[in-house]
């Protein structure tokens, strides 16, 4: 017995020792798997980052879920959190002083260098944009509906899933199951985007003054459009219990004509799929173009780093690294000054990139709903509350006044 | 009666039957392409293929050998541990019959009942203060501390049922009480022992809250928060996560196939005594 | 002179057992305190301040969280899905558990090899049991793909319907817990003297009579041991939750109590009001715990 556990002793030493060996600084850094962001994709770039800014080494951990948001708050609760995260949303974690502040000349780089600012303070660098969402559609099941063109109006769209429900295609692949609640959102998104934020660019700041609560027409006419949709059975509820990539599987796989992604999905079919698949921007009332869109997403440094003046310096070099790798397998639209995207990006990403750059040209591209980086935003948590809601929309567990209600509960309760 | 001498076993099978489906449709799809898998998700692997196997054992970010080695030593420390205190503290609580002993008994049998989720804020404080949130130690720490209730009250039924006499000899022939214990008393408390080393060793290999707030990221978790992990990105490839799930179990599995009897008689035979 | 010695020695002898309380129970005991009792404490303690990561000061507000919590629509919800899931665990893993026993109990080799069936999912990890499930229970997983092959049309939603999502997840509970109430009611069915059933055989006791009368009551502590550990591991259920719905489908449609402290506690960072949770599921667990073994151990004596 007494070997044993002095074998235990000195193993269990060791391994402490070996932990704190390294000449280098050692940096924590938190990333997320998807399907088309591997690790092996991870380890690359990082790789390639700690080349051009030496003296660091690289301690890579991975979110268990997609979720990255969830589990960097998870860390920071046990006093974990990493030195440097990547796409994790800042709010909750700056105000409280967790985050390191980027300065200007640091910024320089970067097109929109002041998206989610906390009042006027930059915590998170604003490597890319998103759009969230557009829809991507299946041409073949449009074309098998006698659906001749995309979508441009609200009533164009009501009548293209009509046809599509008739000639017995499900309209819409929904899906959010398991930890991924939040990839059933994205149709919200786009509906608070047109119909709420692009109507009162000052509605958040409202809401979080207390001068407006969900109850505002606004709001309720973007949920009510989305029960619409609901309610005319357009969507699936069984498909909800597909998480985010079994959602995505499901779409490539046949399920549902249409899919309201973000834009990364561009990136998701393979050559040959490619061709398939179309996108449109998310219809509105008159025809007109409103894009619901993000930017940030970059790299985030914690106050606590051991080194905070490396690890934004190796943040930065990461972001510069990252950014073919982000358009090619993330379909980022990348935010640096003078980046090109390769020449041999698939057509969906073209096309996606066409749509935001259109809507950037008429000034109509607005803030998407739940992910307001910087001030004001929603409380941290919050958006996790909208989506099992959504959830309980299709379910039809609850209306659109039992919906909004929740929504005020919510919002109460967490900002309180 | 003998004229449906055929229905019990026939009951028997097919309730049996249905009861493994589950597992039988996670072991043999470890074995089958992923084509096979999707296409024919209950049939046998016709043609059986180790790459799912290998894929897993072959990973570049080493989840399972990291996760196998994390887990191998944190339940093995953590088992043997608390087995030794938890042993000697039965022992000489049971024996001293103090006031002050049942008390401390008592206090330590409500510690049964506590689900991990409800002490863990403090729990994350109290280990970051003395330096041990997200190491080993910090993990065998937790386990030892928890599960110690439940080891000492095993312990503390065989300790009753061993003759106080056999001690009192060794104490007369100048025997500390240390000694007496390592040398007469643990030898035969080996049932209990095997009990607690048995229970213990499956809870803490399939521990999943615990070491998913406690471990973190940092130094590597568990294979059983590897598997969460690995269902979030790759749960559509069914085949390399029930790969990943089966060499996962697959030590536990073996010592059950091996002390099948002291399996059942360990883990049962613990909670009969509590 | 003689009283002098028998002090010494008596100090010698408060010395020596101090010295074997220092190696025998101290170490146990201080990991015992620092992880578990002084931690239960602390929550309790925490439970009554506004503790929580975005604010930065930290007030004492009393009871405040405990009022909250027990007008809260949301909680109370969760507290029913905890106490569904119990029942449902108890009441149908003991009813299975104790059929199945009586059904596989003869001693050949065949019965002892699908006891040993039985047994396997009872050692497998919460976490590998639910993806197995998960998979099988998906809206395109195998059960709704056989079920339509048998042509039926719409296959309920099993973990995505928020009515029956509950259900799937006590279900699948259910079938990791039944091994080990077969085999708890198997050692209680070895442990009936063979006299009491012959006995029975002669006065005629068949059936249903015999088992409700003489088997039955002779299980009482089988169906102890099974009712208290089910329901300790039914309360505090987590990794399930976590892995077949995260909470959902929807609201909270399956968010049990142990996954909603660990949530508000790590992910919302409301530390106090978590707590407050918490400390509210140790109270029904002391008060349930001891009930039910009062209840259980007065039935035991009585037959």
């Amino acid at each position: 017995m007494k070997r044993i556990l002095s074998g235990l002793a000195v193993a269990l030493s060791t391994m402490l020792m070996t932990s704190t060996a390294f000449a280098d600084v050692t940096l924590k850094f938190l990333t997320f798997e998807t399907p088309n962001l591997t690790a092996a994709y991870w380890d690359k770039v990082i790789a390639q980052t700690s080349a051009k800014v030496p003296g660091v080494t690289i301690e890579k951990l991975v979110s268990p879920t997609t979720d990255r948001d969830s589990y960097a708050r998870q860390l920071d609760s046990t006093g974990q959190l990493p030195d440097i995260m990547i796409a994790v949303s800042p709010n909750g974690l700056a105000e409280t002083g967790k985050l390191a502040e980027f300065t200007k000349e640091e910024l320089s780089d970067w097109v929109n260098p002041t998206s989610n600012s906390f009042d006027g303070k930059i915590f998170q660098l604003a490597t890319n944009t998103q759009t969230v969402p557009t829809i991507y559609y299946r041409k073949a099941d449009f074309e098998k509906a006698g659906v001749t063109a995309p979508p441009k109006t609200w009533e164009e769209l009501l009548a293209a899933a009509d046809k599509l429900k008739a000639a017995g295609i499900t309209p819409f692949n929904i899906g959010g199951g398991g930890a991924d609640t939040w990839a059933n959102l994205y149709s919200l998104k786009a509906l608070v985007g047109s119909e709420v934020y692009a109507k009162d660019q000052q509605w958040l700041a409202k809401l979080t003054r207390g001068e407006t609560t969900f109850k505002d027409p606004l709001f309720v006419k973007a949920v009510t459009k989305f029960k619409e949709v609901v309610d005319k059975g357009y969507v699936d509820p069984v498909l909800l219990s597909n998480d985010y990539p079994a959602t995505q599987a499901s779409f490539l796989g046949g399920k549902g004509a249409m899919y309201p992604m973000g834009s990364w999905f561009a990136v998701a079919p393979n050559a040959e799929q490619q061709a398939e698949y179309g996108v449109f921007p998310w219809p509105t009332d008159d025809g007109s173009l409103v894009v619901a869109a993000y930017t940030g997403g970059g790299l985030s440094v914690s106050s606590s780093a051991p080194d905070v003046a490396l690890a934004k310096k190796w943040a930065i070099e990461f972001s510069k690294q990252n950014a073919d790798g982000g358009a090619r397998f993330d379909a980022l639209f990348v935010s640096l000054k003078g980046y090109r995207p390769p020449a041999d990006l698939p057509p969906l990403y073209g096309a996606t990139l066409e749509i935001y750059s259109s809507a950037q040209q008429h000034g109509t591209v607005t803030t998407a709903f739940g992910e307001e980086g910087g001030t004001p935003a929603l409380p941290s948590g919050f958006t996790k509350e909208v989506a099992a809601a959504v959830a309980d929309l299709i379910n039809g567990r609850v209306d659109v006044n039992g919906f909004v209600d929740y929504l005020d509960e919510k919002y109460t309760e967490l900002t309180k | 009666m003998h004229r449906r001498s055929w229905l019990r076993p026939f009951v028997s099978l097919f309730l049996t039957a249905i009861f493994f489906l589950p597992l039988y449709v996670a072991v043999v799809n470890v074995f089958k392409s992923s084509e096979e898998v999707v296409r024919a998700p209950l049939a046998l692997p016709l043609r059986p293929t180790l790459d799912n196997v290998i894929g897993v054992l072959t990973r570049p970010d080493g989840l399972f050998w990291h996760g196998l080695g994390n887990s191998v030593l944190l339940t093995g420390s953590s088992i043997v541990i608390t087995t030794v205190l938890a042993a000697m503290t039965a022992h000489y609580l049971v024996r001293s019959e103090a006031l002050w002993g049942r008390i401390l008994i008592m206090i330590m049998l409500t510690g049964l009942m506590i689900p991990p989720a409800v002490i863990m804020v403090p729990l994350t404080r109290v280990l970051r203060a003395i330096g041990l949130m997200s190491t080993l130690p910090g993990a065998i720490l937790v386990n030892v501390g928890y599960y110690l209730p439940f080891a000492v009250l095993v312990f503390m039924g065989f300790v009753r049922s061993i003759p106080k006499e056999l001690e009192e000899a060794a104490a007369l022939d100048g025997a500390s009480k240390f000694t007496t214990f390592w040398q007469i008393v643990f030898p035969l408390m080996r049932p209990a022992s095997a009990s607690v080393l048995i229970f213990l060793g499956v809870w803490i290999w399939n521990d999943f809250l615990t070491p998913l707030l406690i471990l973190g990221p940092g130094t590597g978790n568990t294979i059983t928060v590897g598997i969460y992990r690995s269902i979030g990105t790759y749960q559509r490839d069914f085949g390399s996560v029930f790969a990943l799930m089966f060499l996962a179990t697959l030590p536990v599995l073996t010592f059950y196939l091996l002390f099948q009897k002291h399996f059942i008689r360990g883990l049962t035979g613990g909670a009969t005594k509590g | 002179m003689s009283q002098n010695v028998s002090n010494r020695r008596r100090i010698l002898r408060a010395w020596h057992d101090a010295g074997n309380f220092a190696i025998f129970v101290v170490p146990g005991v201080t990991v015992f305190a620092a992880v578990v009792f002084a931690p239960i404490l602390w929550t309790m303690w925490i439970g009554l301040t506004n503790e929580r990561a975005t604010r930065p000061q930290t007030l004492f507000v009393g009871l405040d969280n405990y009022l909250t919590l027990l007008g809260s629509s949301t909680f109370h919800a969760v507290l029913v899905n905890t106490v569904i899931i119990t029942l449902i665990v108890v009441v149908g893993t003991n009813i299975l558990g104790v059929s199945i026993a009586l059904l596989l109990r003869l001693e050949t080799r065949l019965y002892s090899a699908l006891r040993s069936v039985f047994f396997v999912p009872v050692i497998l990890s919460a976490v590998v049991v639910s993806v197995i499930w998960r998979s099988l229970l998906v809206d395109d997983g195998l059960l709704n793909t056989t079920l339509r092959s048998f042509g039926i049309q719409n296959p309920p939603g099993w973990l995505s319907d928020p009515s029956i999502a509950l259900y799937s997840v006590s279900g699948i509970i259910v079938w990791q817990m039944l091994g080990f109430a077969v085999v708890v009611y198997l050692a209680g069915l070895a442990g009936i003297p063979k006299e009491i059933d012959e006995a029975a055989e002669i006065d005629g006791a068949v059936g249903w009579q015999r088992f409700r009368y003489i088997t039955w009551p002779l299980l009482a502590p089988s169906f102890t041991i099974n009712t208290v550990m089910l329901m300790i591991s039914a309360f505090k259920v987590y990794d399930q939750i976590a892995v077949l719905t995260n909470g959902g489908p929807g609201t909270g449609a399956t968010t049990t109590i142990a996954f909603k402290v660990v949530e508000t506690a790590f992910v919302e960072q409301r530390a106090g009001y978590a707590s407050a949770m918490a400390g509210l599921m140790l109270i029904i667990i002391a008060i349930a715990s001891t009930l039910v073994l009062r209840a259980l151990q007065r039935r035991e004596v009585t037959y």
